[in-house]
C-alpha cells in the first residue's frame, strides 16, 4: 500500500477509459459490485485505504481531468477545522483521526469550495492552476491579512 | 410460523382464489398490491389469509399499481419472494416499472386477470393487457382454467427464480370467463407444493451487508445494447427450465403442461391457434366437428407467451393445410400480434399452410362455440380450394357491415 | 454505536466515507454535499433508494457507481417505494429468519430531487408516509429541475427564471409559489418532518440522525444550490446556502409528530433577501425597474413565513 493519500486502487483509470465487454460478460441485471469480495465487517467501520474495492467502484476513476484549476494544501497554517472536509462535493478532503491530510486528486474536481469555507487567515487551502508545481505554489503563499472591518 | 390450512383432494375455487391459493403455499415474503376488476379477489384473498395468520410476509396495500410494481422491485431487489396480481388499466400503469422489474432480472410473480384496456372503459375479458406487457421482458405463461392458474402460479416461482432464469412472470388467466367461473380444482397439500417451488435462494440482495449492490445503473450507448441482449437471451434460454419444471410438475401430479399445447392435432387438416379461455371452446367446438361433419379440426395453444414457442409451431402446424390464428385484442394499424408470430414460424417452415386472422371477443364480447365451428368450416374452405377466399384479417362476433382487411396474392 | 458523534466537526470527521468521489455530479454541487453528510451520520448499513435525477444519473453509470452500500434507482416517481419495498422484505425475512445478519443495524433512505418529490412522486411519496415505513426520505430541493436542463417544478420560487418559466420582456419568470411540501409532509402526521441545510452542518447532521432514529416515515427538505441552474460561481455553494438561511428564504425548522414545530437557527443578522437574489444568475431579471416589486413581494412573504413560523413554535401546538 502507498499510504493514505495515494492508494493501489484509487484513480486508476480515466472515465470512459474502461474495456468494453460484450453481452456475455456485462453483470446480470445490470448490478454493480462495489468491492471485489465480501466485507467481514460493517463497510463504515473499514477505512477506504483498506477496502477491496472493485472495478466497478468510482474510488477506481478519475476525475482530475476536469480541473483547470486546483486548491494546494499548506499544512503549516492549516487547524484542522474539518469544514473543508465536510462541504467537499467530492469526497476529496482526506482526513484521518481528525487530521487534514491532504487532497485527493483523482477526484478533486476543483470547485474551490474548500478554500470558501477554509476560516484561517491566511487560508490553509488556495486555489492555483493545475498545472502549478506544489512547492512554487507554497512559495507564494499570501502574509496574513489584517481584518477587514465589516 | 404461519398456520398450515387443510385442503379438500378436490376443491371448488375459481381462478382468482386458486391464484391465492397457490400465493399462500408459496409463502410469499411480500405482496405490494392495489385493488383493480376482476384481480381484486387475488389480493383481497391474500389479504384474508395474512389476517388469519395463514402467511407470515408483509402485504402492503399501496395508492396505486404503478407503486405496487416498485414496491416489488424494491422488495425482490431485497432478496426475498415477492407476488402481486392487477388487470387492464393497473397493468397499463404498471408497465413503466415491468420494464425495471426484469431488466434488473428480479423473479417477481404477476398474476394478469386479462381485461380490456380503454377507452371506451371496460371490466370484461380481452387480451390487451397481456399483448401490452409482451416485450417487456417478462416470461408470460397462460392459464386457460382455474386449476392451470393455480398450477402455474406453483410453476412460475420454481421458474422465475431459477438460478439460469432469473426473470419475472406473469400468469395469465381470462378476466371472469376464469377469474369468477368457479371450477373443480384439485390443490396440492400446503406441505407438498412449498416442496415443489423450494425456499427462496436470493441473489444479489439489497440486504446482504457483506456486499454493497448498485440496482438500476444508467447505460448509455456503450453498454445498454449489451445488457438488453443478455436479458433477451436469458429469456429466450428460459425454456429448458420451463420444460423441466414442467416435468416435475408432471410427475408430482400428473397435469401435463407444454409450452405449446395441442389438442387433436394427429390427424388435424385445420387448426385455430388461440390463447386463453377460448382454447377449451375451440376445442370443444373440434370435437364436435370431428363428430358431427367429419372435419379433421385441431387447436394449438401457447401456454408460455413468452418466450415465444416458435419451433413448436412450426412443428404443430407440419401438417394442416389452413390456420385460423385469433387474436383477442385489436391490433390498431396491423394484423394480430399472434397472427404474425404464428406465420413468422410458418414462414421459415418447408410448409406454409393457409393461415387467416381473426379479432374476437374484444371487451369480453362472448366467443360461441357457433363461432368457432364457423371459423373451422371456413379454414376446410380454404384447405378445399388451397387458397384464402375471404379477406386475411377479419372480425368474428361483430355487429355491421363485414369488415376485413387484406387479401391474399396468388401468382397467376 | 449506530450514530456518528458530531459533537464537533474534528470528531465528525472520523466517519468512514461511503460516497466515492469520481461521480458525475457538477463541481462546488450541493447533493453530494448533503448525501455524504447522510452517510457519515451513522455507522448503520444503508439500503438507499434514489429517484431518477441528478444524483442517480451521476453516481451509478455503468460501469461505475459511487455507493459503497445497497444502493436502488428504478424510476423518477418511486423511490419512496423502492425503500418502502425493501423495507417491507427486511420485515418479512427478520420474521421468517431468513436475513444473514439479523442483528446487523440498518437504516431505509431515500432521495429525490424536487422535481420526483414534489412534482412527479409526490403521489409515492405520500403513500409511502401515510403506510408507516420505516424510511427516512430526504428531498435535494434544487428548485428546478436540474437533470434535464433546469425546467420549472413546483418547488420552484416565485420570480425564478427557468426554461419552461421564462424570465423575458413582459414576464418576470415563475408566477406560482413555491409549494410548501414540509407543511405537507408534516400534515400526513409524520413523526419527524424538517427542513435543513448543508451550510448549517451540525443541525443538518442532527436532523438527519433523529429521522434515521426515529422510527416511522420521516421527511426532510434539503436545501440544495445548483450552482449550474441557480447561475453562481462552483466556490460559492456554502455562500449562497448562508445567504439563503440568513435571509430567511429557507428557514430551518422541525415538525415533530405533525404539531410540536422548533425553529432550529435564528440568523443573529437577517440579511434582506434581495442579497440572496442578487447573487444568483436566476434572479438576474428582477433588478430591472419593472420588477422591483416581484422583489418587495417576495420579501414580504419570506417575513410573513417567519411570522408564522414563529407563532407557531410558541403555540406549541
Amino acid at each position: 500500500m502507498k499510504g493514505v493519500l495515494a492508494t493501489d486502487r484509487r484513480g486508476i483509470r480515466e472515465l470512459g477509459a474502461e474495456e468494453l465487454v460484450g453481452w456475455d460478460e456485462v453483470t446480470q441485471g445490470v448490478i454493480l459490485e462495489s468491492f471485489e469480495v465480501p466485507m467481514e465487517e460493517n463497510v463504515a467501520h473499514i477505512r477506504p485505504e483498506e477496502r477491496p474495492y472493485s472495478d466497478f467502484s468510482s474510488y477506481t476513476a478519475t476525475v482530475a481531468s476536469w480541473r483547470v484549476i486546483k486548491p494546494v494544501y499548506n499544512r503549516d497554517i492549516c487547524i484542522d477545522c474539518q469544514n473543508c472536509w465536510v462541504w467537499c462535493p467530492d469526497t476529496s478532503i482526506i482526513s484521518r483521526d481528525k487530521q487534514m491530510l491532504g487532497i485527493d486528486y483523482d477526484h478533486c474536481k476543483g470547485c474551490g469550495v474548500c478554500v470558501e469555507v477554509c476560516p484561517t487567515n491566511p487560508k490553509s487551502l488556495l486555489m492555483f492552476s493545475e498545472a502549478e508545481e506544489p512547492e512554487a505554489a507554497l512559495a507564494k503563499w499570501p502574509e496574513k491579512k489584517k481584518k477587514e472591518k465589516k | 410460523m404461519a398456520e398450515k390450512m387443510e385442503l379438500n383432494e378436490v376443491e371448488v375455487w375459481d381462478g382468482n382464489y386458486a391464484a391465492a391459493q397457490a400465493l399462500r403455499q408459496a409463502q410469499v415474503d411480500v405482496v405490494a398490491a392495489y385493488p383493480i376488476t376482476p384481480s381484486t379477489p387475488i389480493v383481497e384473498n391474500y389479504g384474508a389469509f395474512v389476517a388469519n395468520g395463514y402467511i407470515d410476509g408483509e402485504f402492503v396495500m399501496v395508492e396505486s399499481e404503478h407503486a405496487a410494481m416498485s414496491g416489488c422491485v424494491g422488495a425482490a431487489a431485497a432478496g426475498g419472494r415477492v407476488a402481486t396480481a392487477t388487470s387492464s388499466q393497473g397493468f397499463m400503469l404498471m408497465i413503466e416499472v415491468l420494464y425495471q422489474a426484469s431488466g434488473m432480472r428480479l423473479p417477481i410473480i404477476l398474476n394478469v386477470v386479462n381485461r380490456a384496456i380503454a377507452s371506451p372503459l371496460n371490466v370484461r375479458g380481452d387480451h390487451g393487457d397481456m399483448y401490452a406487457g409482451r416485450d417487456s421482458g417478462w416470461i408470460q405463461l397462460d392459464a386457460f382454467n382455474a386449476q392451470e392458474a393455480y398450477d402455474l402460479n406453483l410453476c412460475a416461482f420454481k421458474i422465475g427464480e431459477d438460478i439460469n432464469v432469473r426473470l419475472p412472470v406473469m400468469v395469465h388467466q381470462d378476466g371472469f370467463l376464469t377469474s369468477h367461473t368457479a371450477q373443480n380444482v384439485y390443490p396440492l397439500s400446503d406441505d407438498e407444493a412449498y416442496a415443489f417451488i423450494g425456499d427462496y435462494k436470493p441473489v444479489d440482495e439489497m440486504l446482504d451487508f457483506t456486499r454493497a449492490v448498485t440496482y438500476g445503473a444508467q447505460t448509455e450507448e456503450d453498454w445498454h445494447y449489451e445488457h438488453k441482449a443478455k436479458q433477451h437471451r436469458a429469456l429466450m434460454d428460459s425454456y429448458t427450465v420451463i420444460d423441466r419444471v414442467f416435468a416435475e410438475f408432471k410427475e408430482k401430479t400428473g397435469r401435463e403442461y407444454k409450452r405449446l399445447e395441442s389438442y387433436l392435432m394427429e390427424d388435424a387438416e385445420v387448426a385455430i391457434v388461440a390463447l386463453g379461455s377460448t382454447v377449451e371452446t375451440a376445442l370443444l367446438a373440434a370435437k364436435q366437428l370431428r363428430e358431427s361433419e367429419g372435419l379433421k379440426a385441431g387447436v394449438v395453444a401457447p401456454r408460455v407467451f413468452r418466450p415465444f414457442p416458435f419451433n413448436e409451431i412450426r412443428d404443430a402446424l407440419a401438417n394442416v393445410k389452413a390456420v385460423a390464428v385469433l387474436d383477442r385484442s385489436c391490433p390498431m394499424g396491423a394484423m394480430g400480434a399472434l397472427f404474425n408470430e404464428v406465420s413468422a414460424a410458418m414462414y421459415a417452415s418447408p410448409h406454409r399452410p393457409l393461415i387467416t386472422n381473426f379479432i374476437y371477443g374484444l371487451g369480453g364480447r362472448d366467443f360461441s362455440l357457433e363461432d368457432a365451428k364457423a371459423i373451422f368450416r371456413e379454414q376446410k374452405g380454404h384447405a378445399d380450394v388451397g387458397y384464402i377466399t375471404t379477406p386475411l384479417q377479419q372480425f368474428s362476433g361483430l355487429r355491421g357491415p363485414k369488415l376485413g382487411f387484406y387479401e391474399m396474392k396468388r401468382s397467376k | 454505536m449506530a450514530l456518528t458523534s458530531i459533537k464537533n466537526l474534528k470528531e465528525f470527521s472520523t466517519a468512514n466515507e461511503r460516497f466515492e468521489g469520481a461521480h458525475l455530479l457538477c463541481p462546488g454541487c450541493a447533493h453530494s454535499m448533503i448525501v455524504r453528510e447522510l452517510m457519515n451520520a451513522t455507522d448503520d448499513n444503508l439500503v438507499i433508494a434514489s429517484a431518477t435525477g441528478c444524483l442517480e444519473v451521476c453516481t451509478a453509470v455503468y460501469p461505475y457507481t459511487s455507493w459503497d452500500t445497497s444502493w436502488i434507482h428504478i424510476g423518477f416517481e418511486n423511490a419512496a417505494t423502492a425503500a418502502a419495498g425493501a423495507e417491507a422484505m427486511y420485515k418479512a425475512r427478520k420474521r421468517k429468519g431468513t436475513l444473514k445478519d439479523p442483528d446487523a443495524p440498518v437504516k431505509f433512505v431515500a432521495f429525490g430531487g424536487d422535481g420526483a418529490t414534489y412534482d412527479i412522486g409526490f403521489q409515492w411519496l405520500s403513500g409511502m408516509i401515510e403506510r408507516g415505513h420505516d424510511v427516512t426520505y430526504i428531498c435535494l430541493d434544487n428548485e428546478n429541475y436540474a437533470n434535464t436542463g433546469g425546467q420549472r417544478s413546483s418547488a420552484t420560487p416565485v420570480g425564478a427564471h427557468t426554461s419552461t418559466a421564462q424570465a423575458g420582456r413582459v414576464s418576470y419568470g415563475k408566477k406560482q409559489k413555491k409549494k410548501d411540501i414540509v407543511a405537507i409532509m408534516a400534515a400526513h402526521g409524520a413523526p419527524y418532518v424538517a427542513q435543513l441545510a448543508p451550510n448549517k452542518w451540525k443541525i443538518m447532521a442532527k436532523g438527519f440522525q433523529k429521522a434515521l432514529e426515529t422510527e416511522g416515515p420521516c421527511f426532510i427538505n434539503t436545501v440544495s444550490a445548483c450552482t449550474t441552474e441557480w447561475k453562481f460561481n462552483p466556490k460559492d455553494t456554502i455562500n449562497i446556502t448562508d445567504l439563503a438561511t440568513d435571509s430567511l428564504m429557507f428557514p430551518i425548522y422541525e415538525i415533530i409528530d405533525g404539531r410540536q414545530l422548533n425553529i432550529l437557527y435564528r440568523p443573529k443578522n437577517v440579511i434582506p433577501v434581495e442579497e440572496y437574489l442578487a447573487a444568483q444568475g436566476r434572479y438576474k431579471h428582477l433588478f430591472k425597474p419593472e420588477n422591483r416589486h416581484v422583489i418587495d413581494m417576495i420579501q414580504k412573504e419570506v417575513n410573513e413565513r417567519w411570522e408564522y413560523l414563529q407563532r407557531r413554535e410558541e403555540a406549541g401546538v
